[in-house]
């Protein structure tokens, strides 16, 4: 029987397996009246938006394709985007530029202007009055099954103890590896943690013109490190790692990269960069995860996987790292770690550690992953997905902010 | 792979073996790859998850985890010790070498 899930077929042929209206504020001073409008009305999801006065281009550019890969999300049913004037602001995030870029998938895009409306209060009913349309509409969309070329999976391994590498990174591995075999799509990330390791994942980049893009990354990444003449082991592998028996930042690295499987890498893409073929790839981005689920999300990805270790967190039922940073892209905890799973069976989804206590095989627990991936796929929660919290946003910029 | 009830060894190459039950200073475990025979006599207490060296290193010697190198020794280690950031140091991102 074929891998299968069942998603809802969007205009321009991608599937989604959510369906948000999303709401976006072109400017910054517009978050508070996106704000209300998505408390208003449900299975609504708003991107707060950072701002964007007194960023550098690249990091506007940042700016510009988050908002355009979240409306582009194949999560993302419909966008509502909420603005002063058409014109206004800087040339990559104008609002009617955003809604163009958004408009090529052929989902539905409503822009609302502030002068067109006639003020705020008029701004903010109009909002909730065109929201509600939007999630009437969306509510009417019916699932249908699709196969695993239609997802796409992008994976973070946090929180690494040394089951990481070993049990819990591999696993995943094993599906990414699927995933791609079917024609579906991957990525992973998390350039710092590729120090170390760099020389294994250039053995299957597609060409050489990728494999300079990963050194290149990775060089850039290290030498930012040594710039501010710390010793990178104070900052990563971080406190958790240690605690969890992790060493050195090689050793992390070298069992991070195992999560991402052994597929070729197509190619390195930016942060917040939208995939748009086929296969695995590599965004050049730091490890954060309020940022880079958002990311993920702004490239495409359907389901975000936090694959942890955990040794190093105390306590028992401790809260998640990043609930929904993915925005319209849920989150689901999966660990290698059994100690870790007993600890936190409230928000852990996946435990692979049956693996070290040999109670199932490597291969056994994969397919049981692919299995429940599928189930998410199809409509049912991840444990994040049953907390009403928005993460506060983070976005990886990197300044200088002038 | 290696892996046996003790522990876990990722490759041939590897001078440590990582730890999957919390182990206590006088076990010994015996590693019997196929290849050949290896006792280990356990030196120290040992957490879940962490290494242990599975032969004798030498300060400067290069420490190896899935075949590769993942940091060098700062100090002698004796077969059965526990390695770790005590005795153990990596060699990227250092800032702090250039200063």
């Amino acid at each position: 029987m074929k891998d299968q899930f069942l998603g809802y077929k969007r205009e321009n042929g991608v599937v989604g397996i959510r369906n948000y209206v999303l709401i976006i504020p072109a400017l910054r001073q517009y978050n508070m009246l996106a704000h209300k409008i998505s408390d208003m009305v449900p299975d609504t999801k708003v991107l707060i938006s950072l701002g964007e006065l007194g960023r550098p281009r690249e990091d506007r550019l940042v700016l510009q394709r988050t908002m355009v890969g979240l409306g582009m999300n194949p999560n993302t049913a419909s966008v509502l985007i909420i603005g002063s004037e058409k014109g206004a602001g800087y040339e990559e995030l104008k609002i009617e530029k955003i809604c163009r870029e958004i408009s090529k998938s052929g989902k539905r895009v409503e822009m609302l202007l502030l002068t067109e409306e006639g003020g705020m209060y008029d701004l903010l009913g109009k909002g909730i009055k065109v929201a509600r349309d939007m999630v009437l509409e969306a509510s009417r969309a019916v699932r249908e099954p699709f196969g695993l070329e239609h997802l796409t999976l992008g994976v973070k391994c946090g929180m690494s103890d040394s089951t990481s590498g070993i049990c819990g990174n591999p696993t995943v591995g094993r599906v990414f590896d699927k995933l791609v075999q079917a024609g579906g799509r991957a990525v992973f990330s998390e350039t710092t943690e590729v120090i170390g390791a760099e020389h294994v994942l250039v053995r299957r980049a597609k060409n050489e013109a990728v494999a300079q893009k990963i050194l290149k990354a990775v060089e850039a990444t290290e030498q930012k490190a040594k710039s501010i003449g710390q010793d990178i082991r104070e900052i990563n592998p971080i406190p958790e790692n240690i605690a969890g028996g992790l060493t050195t930042l090689e050793e992390k690295s070298l069992g991070a990269i195992v999560k991402a499987g052994t597929s070729t890498i197509e190619d390195v893409i930016a942060y917040a960069e939208r995939i748009e073929k086929p296969g695995l790839y590599f965004m050049d981005a730091w490890m954060s995860s309020l940022s880079l689920p958002t990311g993920y999300a702004a490239s495409g990805v359907h389901l975000f996987l936090y694959q942890m270790g955990g040794a190093g967190v105390p306590g028992m039922n401790f809260p998640l790292p990043a609930v929904s940073s993915g925005i319209v892209t849920p989150i689901m905890y999966l660990t290698g770690n059994y100690n870790t799973y007993e600890r936190a069976r409230d928000n852990m989804d996946f435990n692979s550690g049956t693996i070290l206590q040999d109670m199932e095989t490597p291969q056994e627990a994969s397919a049981r992953l692919l299995d429940m991936i599928l189930q998410i796929a199809s409509g049912a929660k991840t444990k994040a997905e049953t907390f009403n919290y928005q993460d506060p946003v983070e976005l990886y910029f990197q300044g200088p902010n002038l | 792979m290696y892996s046996q009830k003790e522990l876990v060894v990722m490759s041939v190459k590897d001078n440590v073996g990582i730890i999957k039950e919390a182990m206590k200073k006088g076990r010994e475990i015996l590693i019997a790859d196929g290849e050949s025979e290896n006792m280990i006599n356990v030196r120290e207490d040992i957490p879940f998850g962490f290494k242990i060296a599975i032969q004798d290193i030498k300060r400067n010697d290069i420490v190896y985890k899935y075949g590769e190198p993942i940091g060098i020794a700062s100090m002698d280690i004796k077969k059965g010790t526990m390695v770790h950031v005590h005795n153990m140091e990596g060699f990227r991102g250092r800032g702090d070498l250039n200063v």
